[in-house]
């Protein structure tokens, strides 16, 4: 920065450039060796994650067991991988929903205007008012608990920061000459937004979701805490976590396993958001709702 | 200008009636009721005949809709009912947990911003540096680290291994605030040190700041004077969502730290299913929620007078 | 800009001093504490002194407010229980039955409220009357017609006939208050017993000062605070961390952080039951051979010895084994997976396609689990069940939820409803059957009927004698547990942990009595 000449500059931009892409590859790579990892969980468990056997309860990491097991005697190295399907997918699946709900809702808002866009956005507002935990206490009741109610519940109050987001950018875009020029050339609103909108707005809409990821993980798991998530004897690391976390002092390994898992994976996509958004834009981040 | 703040506070109302009608609806939804509730936990079952005149007496047994508007029109008149669990009136009890809120957001709020400003700022001059990189690692951290687990640690480390605070909270004092203020502050922190190091990189990049330095101004000026500045409006934006957060209570934090606030009380009336207590909580949410959104557009004019008021956001 | 981080900077190191000031004051208010030592403080934890628990304030004609109440000595009751759980005399001196509906009891004569008033006939007639027009449960129960006091001596006349009605008036909503001096807004009455509260705060503290003009000894703790932490891990550290001197509710998975000499335990068996009640009305728990496989297929040793840590009793029968009636008193089954799987296997429960369940005429042996998270017990035994069933052949579905209150009355929704109960909170046995089994039992949820069950219960409620009371009870748990009607798990050991130096206080079988005149610290 402090250093001057034109020429360099351009070149570090270039190295820049080129690293932020290996960067981007490499958290690729390692994301989808998550992935794969909690979709062939079960042939990588040594054991059984749900069979339990009360005379191995409670045993230290060892070379039996790498983690340790539970208080069941459940081998918490099977327990973890299997609880990566249900902790990285429910996040996954969460982010996808708030984002496309969201962006659905930004967009229509933004394009369409009108009463449309008051009554929305003042949906938006009542929902981001609106506290989670009434949403996931009255979803988990109707749906009898699980993860697919606190899913739900976080989606419902989640969705407004994405229509926020894409509204304000839809906002920009289509006052554009090339949408005019679209319009003209007889555009319909669909081919209009579908064409020209939303690839012009998916990038910081993207990128906010994949940072967001690691955060659902997170209050998936802080549900789980008040016994809104999974249900046992489903391995979910946020469940695992609280359901250990009187052992931290006697078992730690109990708590610290799925812990790591947790930090591990969230700070993966983190990485990855923050990589992405670099090669997306390197002028930063677009601006949060 | 008095206009917009008028136009804003007017917000409110759509806002109040919507989340109130959906509150109502969800612990509907949620079965039960308080007078099952109370009878499981007194461990002792009560007769079907006693429930009833229990439901009877609190008007439980009425429509959803008749009862909506009951409460509804207590409201209007400033009336918001009496807790079915405690007795008392639900109003005075949400004030009396007030302080304890307010002093909780607002010590975790000053911890916040003490650190993350600092070291985000820290962390984009020292872009792709060791300095930047621990300090972006020691965020991934916090930011992984589910906030009851953080709780148990400190408590762990601060009152049973080096006795520096009590586990838990006695009264509302500064004392017994770090802790759950720690908390929620090393969460926090964590995520705001990405952003504000973000928001200052997306200054440096932009062609002022390079023809500054070329016209042989010193970084630390052109820093000081412009580029925070402009990162200003980020970080307030930042703290007003947060102070937001943090007034609606934190419910776990609250509960194991035993800190009488706002969120401990709302779980508790969730999980009692005490449905004015419940109701004041969500009107409370609703009152935050837009004050603090004001406030955040308020600022966002007076650091940038660019803005125009009523202005898309 | 300078300016600015200048002051954040100012802020910041004010912030810390604050903080770190006020650590320091912590060790001046030690110093001071230490200088002091004529005046003896207590603190206790509890983690269910709370308005979810009915506990919102000690007044025992609210909700439960009589359980914390009896618990932290304020009130006392006429009758209480011995460790057998027999009734013996407290506030009351002796009582006699006049006829079935007349019932005298004469009072101690020297004992005072602590408000200065003197505990006469009058006094304990204005309470129970009080008592039963606010509070339903103890209304029902008593079946309180008319009082009349005279001196010392109270005689009550029941509309029918009650004949646990001195076990009830040891509930802890039977304790004696002063309804002159009355109850206060945050909830506090004036009692007999050795300590007085003096400020009460829902769901976070009770300050209680000694009672020196108590009748039976002298207190010996000037100043106890009872400080509610719904958190067990909160518990845990508090404890360690010396800022409570004893703990009530405990996670199990702490105690191997205090069992040592630092630290002293008191347990005992209460009649707290882990037990599941089949549902008649389902195709697959209304199969006898079902209910007897269930039986024989949960490893209640292996629970209560891993999951509990050895702080449970495995159960037989409805009450433990500190009751004449209870533990080995009745039979059942007991663990025998092989056992199990014959039985199914003999009542034509098949695994034909190969899954590892077994299915009778298309029907599947999938077992819904209704229990609740609430008690940290439930949650193990539903897991462990979950395990040693699947290995009978049984699909055993968990339905762990806050919201069973609602499920378990649509008998279409559940088989098996695994709660937690209180089956003797009097000492008495009717009260479990009378809740729980007859035709118009409002828990009964799974819809059992016994015709032999029904003639005992008709029994049991005219029976006086104790000791024939017992005899019936016998008999009708074993008509229970022959219909394999209700499995019972374990019974709840209840312990109190301790600093060491720490003495007089003792885990009592009814779990009423915790805080007493004994009480004392080093």
């Amino acid at each position: 920065m402090d250093s001057g000449g034109r020429e360099v500059t351009v070149r570090r931009q270039k190295i820049k450039k080129n690293r932020v892409k290996v960067r981007l590859i490499i958290f690729l790579i390692l994301a989808a060796a998550l992935l794969a990892a909690a979709v062939w969980a079960e042939a990588l468990c040594p054991y059984d994650p749900y069979a339990q056997d009360m005379s191995a309860a409670l045993q230290p990491p060892g070379p039996a067991h790498l983690l340790g097991t539970d208080r069941y005697g459940r081998d918490m190295l099977s327990r973890v991988l299997i609880g990566a399907r249900s902790s990285i997918f429910s996040a996954l699946l969460l982010a996808g929903i708030t984002g496309m709900l969201g962006t659905a809702a930004g967009v229509a808002c933004g394009y369409f205007g009108g009463a449309a866009d008051m009554v929305i956005m003042r949906i938006s507002d009542i929902c981001l008012a609106f506290p989670s935990l009434v949403f996931a206490m009255g979803i988990a009741a109707v749906l009898n608990g699980g993860m697919k109610g606190a899913v739900i519940a976080l989606a419902a109050v989640g969705w407004p920061k994405y229509a926020r987001l894409a509204r304000s950018q839809t906002l920009t875009v289509k006052n554009s000459d090339y949408i005019a020029a679209a319009r003209l050339s007889g555009s319909s609103a669909l081919q209009i937004i579908f064409l020209h909108i939303l690839p012009n707005t998916g990038g910081p809409i993207l990128v906010t979701a994949a940072l967001d990821i690691g955060t659902m993980m997170m209050e998936l798991a802080g549900l789980s805490f008040l016994g809104l998530g999974a249900q046992p004897p489903a391995a979910e690391w946020g469940s695992m976590m609280s359901g250990g976390r009187s052992m931290l002092q006697t078992s730690p390994w109990v708590v610290l396993s799925p812990g790591l898992a947790i930090f591990v994976s969230v700070a993966l996509f983190n990485l990855l958001g923050d990589a992405f958004r670099d090669w997306m834009d390197p002028k930063g981040p677009g601006g949060h709702g | 200008m008095k206009k917009y703040v008028i136009k804003r506070l007017l917000l409110l109302i759509p806002i109040v009636l919507g989340i109130t009608f959906l509150s109502f609806g969800m612990m509907r939804l949620a079965g039960s009721d308080v007078v099952l509730q109370q009878a499981e936990g007194s461990g002792a079952a009560l007769s079907q005949e006693a429930m009833e005149a229990r439901r009877e007496e609190l008007g439980l047994n009425r429509p959803f809709l008749v009862q909506y508007a009951d409460w509804l029109k207590g409201f209007l008149t400033g009336d918001l009912g009496v807790s079915y669990v405690s007795g008392k009136d639900v109003f005075s009890e949400l004030v009396s947990k007030l302080p304890a809120t307010l002093l909780l957001a607002a010590l975790s709020a000053a911890l916040t911003v003490a650190v993350a400003v600092p070291l985000g700022i820290l962390a984009a001059i020292r872009q792709n540096r060791v300095t930047d990189y621990l300090i972006r690692g020691c965020s991934f951290i916090g930011n992984s680290l589910p906030n009851f687990f953080t709780a148990l640690l400190l408590m762990y480390f601060l009152s049973i291994r080096f006795s520096v605070f009590p586990v838990i909270s006695d009264g509302v004092s500064l004392r017994s605030a770090a802790m759950p203020a720690f908390t929620l502050a090393i969460a926090m922190a964590s995520k705001y040190v990405r952003q504000v190091r973000a928001a200052v990189l997306d200054e440096l990049g932009r062609d002022y700041v390079e023809g500054a330095l070329s016209r042989g101004i010193p970084f630390s000026v052109v820093l000081r004077k412009n580029v925070l500045r402009s990162c200003l409006s980020a970080i307030l934006t930042l703290l007003a969502l947060s102070v937001g957060s943090l007034l609606g209570g934190t419910a776990i934090v609250e509960s194991i730290f035993m800190w009488d606030g706002v969120g401990k009380m709302a779980v508790d009336a969730i999980s009692m299913r005490d449905y004015p207590v419940i109701q004041a909580y969500v009107v409370w949410m609703a009152v935050i929620y837009v004050i603090v959104n004001l406030a955040a557009d308020l600022s966002y004019r007076i650091l940038d007078p660019r803005i125009r008021m009523g202005g898309e956001r | 800009m300078r300016k600015k981080t200048g002051i954040l900077l100012l802020a910041l190191c004010c912030l810390t001093a604050a903080l770190s000031g006020c650590g320091g004051q912590k060790e001046n208010e030690g110093q001071n504490g230490a200088e002091e030592t004529a005046v003896k403080e207590f603190v206790m934890g509890d983690t269910t002194f709370n308005a979810e628990n009915g506990e919102a304030d000690i007044n025992p004609h609210h909700d439960s407010g009589g359980w914390p109440c009896i618990r932290y000595g304020v009130g006392e009751t006429l009758f209480r229980f011995s460790d057998e759980m027999e009734l013996e005399p407290w506030l009351a001196e002796s009582y006699e039955t006049v006829d079935e509906l007349t019932w005298v009891i004469t009072l101690r004569d020297d004992v005072y409220f602590t408000s200065g008033r003197h505990m006469d006939g009058e006094a304990v007639k204005e309470c129970l009357e009080h008592l039963t027009e606010n509070h339903v449960r103890a209304a029902g129960n008593l079946s309180m017609g008319e009082i009349t006091a005279e001196g010392q001596q109270v005689t009550i006349r029941t509309e029918t006939p009650v004949p646990a009605l001195m076990n009830y008036l040891a509930d802890p909503y039977g304790c004696i208050i002063d309804m002159e001096a009355g109850v206060t807004e945050d909830g506090i009455v004036t009692g007999t017993g050795p300590y007085q509260a003096v400020a009460l705060e829902t769901d976070t503290r009770l300050e209680l000062v000694k009672n020196p003009e108590y009748w039976n000894g002298e207190p010996k703790i000037d100043k106890i605070t009872v400080r509610t932490i719904s958190d067990g891990d909160t518990l845990t550290m508090a404890l360690q961390g010396g800022e409570i001197d004893a703990a009530y509710g405990m996670p199990y998975a702490s105690y191997p952080l205090f069992e040592n000499e630092d630290y002293t335990f008191s347990s005992c068996a209460t009649s707290r039951v882990f037990f599941g009640a089949m549902n008649f009305e389902s195709p697959v728990t209304s199969d006898p051979a079902v209910r007897q496989a269930i039986a024989m297929g949960i490893d209640k040793e292996s629970f209560v010895k891993t999951l509990l840590d050895g702080n449970g009793y495995p159960a037989v029968g409805v009450f433990p084994d500190s009751f004449t009636f209870g533990g080995s008193a009745v039979s059942t089954e007991t663990y025998d997976p092989e056992g199990a799987k014959q039985l199914l296997e003999e009542a034509g429960w098949t695994d034909t396609d190969g899954d590892g369940i077994r299915e009778k005429d298309g029907q599947p042996l999938t077992l819904r689990w209704l229990t609740y998270p609430s008690r940290q017990e439930l949650p193990l035994l539903a897991e462990a069940a979950q395990a040693t069933l699947g290995e009978i052949g049984f699909d055993v579905s968990i339905q762990n939820t806050a919201d069973h209150n609602t499920i378990r009355t649509d008998s279409g929704a559940w088989d098996i409803y695994v709660s937690a109960f209180v089956t003797a909170p009097t000492g008495d046995p009717e009260y479990f059957f009378a809740y729980c089994c007859l035709d118009g039992s409002y828990q009964n949820v799974g819809h059992y009927h016994s015709d032999r069950l029904e003639e005992l219960a008709g029994q049991l409620a005219a029976e006086f004698d104790p000791a024939r009371r017992g005899e019936l009870a016998v008999e009708m748990q074993q008509t229970v547990l022959d219909d394999n009607a209700y499995v019972f798990c374990s019974h709840l050991r209840m312990s109190m942990i301790a600093r060491a130096g720490v003495t007089g206080l003792t885990a009592h079988p009814c779990d009423y009595y915790e805080i007493t005149v004994d009480l004392d610290i080093q």
